[in-house]
């Protein structure tokens, strides 16, 4: 050691402590006086989301601790070690601290190893599912709509739902479920792939073409009579922010009427699959001005029938009709030549159109 | 303690024409082009996050014609920061220090070097003409088929496929660029100059190079199959022909995990360079910052599907562990800053100033990242504002400060001017607020349930008044830009003269004169420890 | 590496000179360049074998019956590996023959190598028409994405291989090469070492496993 520092005066130290504990105490009055509470998801409406909400507050409050520590540190350092004009011998040359490199070390793999092991825990819990769940509901998710069926015991289909976001006004759509019970959903593409999320569940689940997920979820009692809202949580083109849904909790009672509803609509109307139709039009002589086009769909999930040139530019956008009612679309006249009519909606719904 | 005269009057570049930089093979020149060039790239995607974040401001589309121009915008905003801007700006710099700070005379293959950097502008503007061909690439940074596949929803006309194919050569220019460092490092230090007497930049451009080399090649398998896919009826990622989605997920992320180090080492190594000086203390812990960086590397490449934890097709707890363990070396690194400082004598020149934030972001940028370790908490946090939130703070907080620190760091040595100190607060001030301003109410966003890569939001959900605030510290980062531009513009023209060693600093780039004359040196100091420069300034005893 | 360099600076300010190329033996630039080059590689293949078994485990039964017959090793594909693995160790030969300065030899065995690829590329090129005319393109299911997408990323590598022998061969000829001299030679046969176990490792995993 070639050189001592300088003594600094004992102030210095008082100052930098004064300066991280009116930082600290400016954290603590954040969480006390509530203006904390962003910083945590919402009150969850669901036995799992409960579980992964007290997951949450502990990793949580481990962060802040760590945070704080760390960064009283560095402002501490940063007030107190600042170069003053008399400094002109260089400080104390420390090369580092292997007892201190143990324990920093040491604790971090502690802290980690116990949040690894209480969320391995809540992870079986919040993960798990039942052979013989209350209620089955398959949830398929194309671009860009939601389409919930309701099965029995078996697995077979008993309704559909295919107005999946709740109308405030009409009150109709959304996946009801019944509070208390557990309710298994299974999750299957046509398309690309989606995701299941209900912010008030904190949780999403994968929807992936060629894979069948499933995850299962009990709706608090005391959340009877809320609509929570969810949407699709994994980009999947256009129409991905308009993939909206509501979960609509309602007292078992409330929920088999409902049901009942849903089975007698559903079995009002013929319900083939919206997807997979092929239109076929041809028109005869270069002026073509209309076709007629029946969408043979059931209502709920809206198409269009566009048209693109041999080149893939899209020559007529249409505006989309509402699936199981007809409607007269007109074109502008054109060249002779193949063309694609396709639903902008529904990627496998294409159709080729010659023009003579 | 007055400097030593190490070496003959600064010799400075003889002012060459634009053609010398055209065909230089100088890792200098090639650098400072590295540097540019990233810059340019940073200013064009940093205008598309302001148009994503203008568009976001309010509920509604306001401004942008559809959905499809707002994926196209977020899409090309984070494939040029992260494939033009970062990457070959961490490059760049470690192109500059490194054959500097090892005492070599260049880098070890110099034109493959070149070959490297100028297939950047090229893949940079190949990304942005895809605006003007019938729509850019729209299916996110991470372009998970089926989306990036084919089909009128999904990503037809040819921008998903010039994304692929830019995206090739920058890898390729990549793994040049790793060879080249790996070659450099192992073969071409100065007498003495041992591996542990290394600078902790040159260890993480070598382990990064490592990473590079390893992880680089897969991604670009990845790429390969999915151009397959959408031009030669390929079947590799499509579900309805036997394919796997989750396939391309799997080989995606083995490299982008191990690619989010490759864009913060360097950053870190920077830091590591900047924090001993400015204190005037040897980094704390040499020998452990450069296990932690080693580990760093080898636990980069068992976490990868920590980004596919709602897939429903992963072994959550393994991944899980393995993801939570990565924290305890970057826990180390950061412990053994803090020490660093501890008892120093703190100058706040700008490059301490932009370590310092580099600090304190990446320890939240790191810390909200562990949040999603605990898989149920991702459960919730995935695919939110949240997940923006950790990524904003680890790249822009971390390694968009590190370059900046790095930037004001080496400039003088660059260019043989000094930054203006004030102007460099400045920028300081307001990009940190802003920075702030724009990314951590993000974090409330995200728990509020607000998904990311949407165009739109309801009025009602509750989002609206962190939208605004994130939307006004957005600009506040561009206005940050401003004073750095003038600030380089003014300092190339009339500067203060850096002289060769403006910082008392510690590495061999010091030693020579600024800009340092082609081939580097004349002579070397003796090379007894990681701080050559001050062992010949204060003598060895100084230890 | 540690402890001897110190030898080397004795005086405060070493001359730099000599500093360009490396004081201290060992394996040269080029060689340690394409040893790590060739590291990228293997990682290139992995991503794609492991997207081959990926595939291959979802998908059954493999190779799907139809195309069951083309995968019968005791075909063209055999005389084929034979030919490129018989390269491999021309390969070598011309190698020893270059250390102990026969440039002779040399050039005759390069020449050889070079042919054999050739040789090599031909007969996958008829091997694929004749796949073609049976009707079997990259879009035939799986197994064409991947049978065509392996191969034929090796033989763009052997492709590769073959213009680096060329370069060689056309060096060699013009006497740019010596024992003390022809780190290209042995970065290229490296290089035509590796393409050869690619093929090995194809070849076992496509017609055996
Ligand atoms: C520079 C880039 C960078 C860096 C360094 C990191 C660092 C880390 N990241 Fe991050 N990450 C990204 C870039 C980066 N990430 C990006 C771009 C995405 C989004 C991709 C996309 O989907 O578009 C992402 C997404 C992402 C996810 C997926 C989230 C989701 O989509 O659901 C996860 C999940 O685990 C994760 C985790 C981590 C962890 C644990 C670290 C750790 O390395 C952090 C470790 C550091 C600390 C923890 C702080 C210091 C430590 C201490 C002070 C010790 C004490 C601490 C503890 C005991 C906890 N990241
Ligand atoms: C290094 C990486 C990096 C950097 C630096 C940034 C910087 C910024 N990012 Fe970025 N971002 C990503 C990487 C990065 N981002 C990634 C990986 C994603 C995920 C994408 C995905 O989901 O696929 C993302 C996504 C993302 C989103 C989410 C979009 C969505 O999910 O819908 C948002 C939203 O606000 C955003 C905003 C911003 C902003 C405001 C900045 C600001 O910091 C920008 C500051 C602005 C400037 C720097 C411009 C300055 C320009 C001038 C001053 C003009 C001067 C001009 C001339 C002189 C010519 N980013
Ligand atoms: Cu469906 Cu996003
Ligand atoms: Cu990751």
């Amino acid at each position: 050691m070639s050189s001592t520092p300088r003594k600094r005066p004992a102030s210095d130290a008082l100052v930098a402590g004064a300066v991280v504990a009116i930082l600290v105490a400016l954290v603590v009055a954040v969480f006390l006086t509530g203006a904390g509470n962003s910083l945590y998801p919402p009150a969850a409406a669901t036995t799992q989301g409960r579980d992964i909400r007290g997951l949450y507050d502990i990793v949580f409050a481990l962060a802040i601790g760590i945070f704080l520590l760390v960064e009283g540190l560095i402002v501490w350092s940063v007030i107190r070690y600042r170069r003053r004009p008399g400094d002109i011998e260089l400080p104390a040359q420390t090369h580092g601290n292997n007892v201190a490199e143990i324990v920093w070390t040491v604790v971090p793999t502690a802290i980690v190893l116990f949040l690894f092991v209480i969320s391995w825990q809540s992870l079986s819990r919040v993960d798990a599912i039942s052979a013989k769940p209350d209620i089955r509901i398959h949830a398929i998710a194309g671009q860009f709509q939601w389409q919930f069926e309701y099965l029995d015991a078996n697995g077979t289909k008993v309704a559909t739902q295919l107005a999946p976001a709740y109308d405030t006004n009409t009150g109709a759509g959304g996946m009801a479920v019944p509070v208390g019970r557990s309710v298994q959903v299974t999750l299957d593409s046509p398309d690309v792939i989606h995701a299941f999320y209900v912010p008030r569940f904190l949780f999403k689940r994968d929807v992936v073409p060629g894979q069948t997920n499933r995850f299962e979820f009990t709706v608090e009692p005391s959340e009877a009579g809320q609509v929570f809202r969810g949407q699709c949580a994994e980009l999947c083109g256009i129409g991905h922010r308009a993939m909206l849904l509501s979960v609509i909790a309602l007292t078992p009672a409330d929920y088999d009427a409902w049901l009942q509803g849903l089975i007698e609509k559903s079995n009002a109307t013929p319900e083939p699959l919206p997807s997979g139709t092929v239109l076929n039009v041809t028109a005869e002589g270069v002026k073509f001005d209309t076709a007629a086009l029946e969408v043979p769909a059931p209502p709920g999930i809206t198409h269009d029938v566009d048209i693109r040139d041999g080149g893939g530019a899209v020559l007529a956008a249409k505006d989309t009709i509402d699936g199981g009612t007809s409607t007269n679309y007109s074109y502008e006249p054109m060249q002779a030549g193949t063309y694609t009519f396709f639903c902008s909606i529904h990627s496998n719904m294409t159709g080729t159109l010659t023009v003579k | 303690m007055a400097t030593h005269a190490l070496n003959p009057a600064a010799s400075t570049y003889a002012r060459g024409g634009l053609y010398e930089w055209l065909a230089t093979t100088d890792h200098k020149k090639i650098g400072i082009m590295y540097v540019v060039n990233s810059m340019l790239f940073f200013l064009v995607g940093g205008v598309l996050a302001l148009v994503v974040r203008t568009e976001l401001a309010t509920p509604g589309i306001q401004f942008l014609a559809d959905e499809r121009v707002y994926n196209e915008m977020f899409t090309m905003h984070a494939t040029l920061m992260i494939f033009v801007f970062i990457i070959p700006m961490l490059a760049g710099l470690g192109n500059y220090a490194v054959p500097l700070q090892i005492g070599a005379p260049d880098m070890a293959f110099p034109r493959i070097n070149a070959l490297s950097f100028w297939m950047l502008p090229l893949a940079g503007i190949l990304l942005i003409s895809s605006f003007f061909t019938g729509g850019a690439a729209a299916a996110g940074w991470t372009s998970y088929p089926p989306l990036s596949g084919e089909g009128p929803l999904n990503s037809p006309g040819s921008g998903q496929d010039l994304w692929i194919v830019s995206l090739i050569l920058i890898g390729t220019s990549s793994i040049l660029g790793a060879i080249n460092f790996l070659v450099t490092i192992f073969k071409m230090r100065a007498p003495g100059m041992t591996l542990f007497r290394m600078p902790i930049m040159v260890w993480t451009i070598l382990v990064t190079s490592v990473l590079v080399l390893m992880a680089t090649p897969v991604i670009t398998s990845a790429l390969v199959m999915l151009f397959i896919d959408r031009n030669l009826g390929g079947h590799f990622f499509d579900p309805f022909a036997g394919g796997s989605a989750v396939l391309y997920q799997n080989i995606f992320w083995f490299y982008s995990h191990p690619a989010v180090y490759v864009m913060v080492l360097p950053a870190m190594g920077v830091i590591s360079e900047v924090l001993p000086v400015f204190s005037r203390k040897p980094l704390f812990g040499y020998r452990a910052f450069v296990f932690a960086t080693a580990g760093i590397g080898a636990l980069g490449f068992s976490v990868w599907a920590h980004h596919m934890f709602t897939t429903g097709a992963v072994f959550l707890p393994f991944f899980a562990l393995l993801t939570f363990m990565i924290a305890i070396p970057t826990g180390v690194k950061m412990f053994n800053w803090v020490f660093t400082l501890f008892r120093g004598q703190l100058t706040f020149s700008t490059p301490l100033i932009f370590a310092l934030g580099f600090l304190t972001m990446f320890l939240i940028g790191g810390i909200n990242g562990a949040f999603s370790a605990a898989v149920p908490v991702d459960f919730a946090l995935h695919d939110t504002y949240w997940v923006v939130a950790h990524l904003h703070y680890v790249l822009f907080g971390g390694s968009v400060f590190g370059v900046f620190a790095g930037i004001y760091y080496w400039f003088p040595k660059m260019t043989g001017r000094m930054l203006d100190e004030g102007l460099g607060k400045i920028q300081f001030v307001l990009m940190f607020v802003g920075f702030n301003l724009t990314f951590f109410p993000m974090h409330m966003l995200g728990l509020a349930g607000m998904p990311r890569r949407i165009a739109d939001y309801a009025g009602d959900a509750g989002w609206n008044e962190w939208n605004i605030a994130a939307t006004v510290g957005g600009f506040m980062i561009a206005a940050s830009m401003l004073p750095f531009l003038w600030n380089v513009f003014i300092s190339l023209r009339n500067g203060k003269v850096a002289g060769d060693d403006p910082w008392e600093g510690n590495t061999l780039e010091w030693a020579t004169s600024s800009p340092p004359p082609p081939y580097n040196f004349d002579s070397l100091p003796e090379i007894r420890s990681e701080r050559p420069l001050f062992d010949a300034r204060h003598g060895q005893t100084a230890h | 590496m540690t402890a001897d360099s110190h030898a080397l600076t004795t005086a405060e300010h070493t001359p730099i000179a000599g500093l360009a190329h490396d004081a201290r033996g060992g394996i040269s630039n080029p060689i340690l360049g394409m040893l790590l080059f060739l590291t990228s590689e293997v990682m290139f293949f992995a991503g794609l074998f492991a997207a081959y078994f990926n595939t291959r485990a979802a998908n059954k039964p493999w190779p799907p019956t139809e195309f069951e017959h083309i995968l019968n090793p005791f075909s063209l594909i055999l005389v084929a590996t034979v030919i490129l693995v018989a390269s491999s160790f021309t390969c070598q030969m011309a190698i020893w023959a270059i250390r102990r300065n026969d440039r002779r030899g040399f050039i005759r065995n390069i020449g050889v190598t070079f042919v054999l690829g050739v040789i090599f590329l031909l007969m996958q090129v008829y091997d694929y028409s004749l796949l073609f005319d049976e009707g079997m393109t990259l879009g035939s299911g799986q197994f064409g994405t991947t049978y065509y997408t392996l191969t034929g990323f090796h033989g763009a590598h052997v492709f590769g291989g073959v213009i680096m022998l060329g370069v060689v061969l056309y060096r060699g000829m013009s006497g740019q090469f010596s024992a003390r001299h022809h780190d290209a030679v042995e970065a290229a046969s490296l290089y035509w070492h590796f393409v050869d176990i690619v093929w090995i490792l194809l070849f076992s995993i496509l017609y055996f496993l």
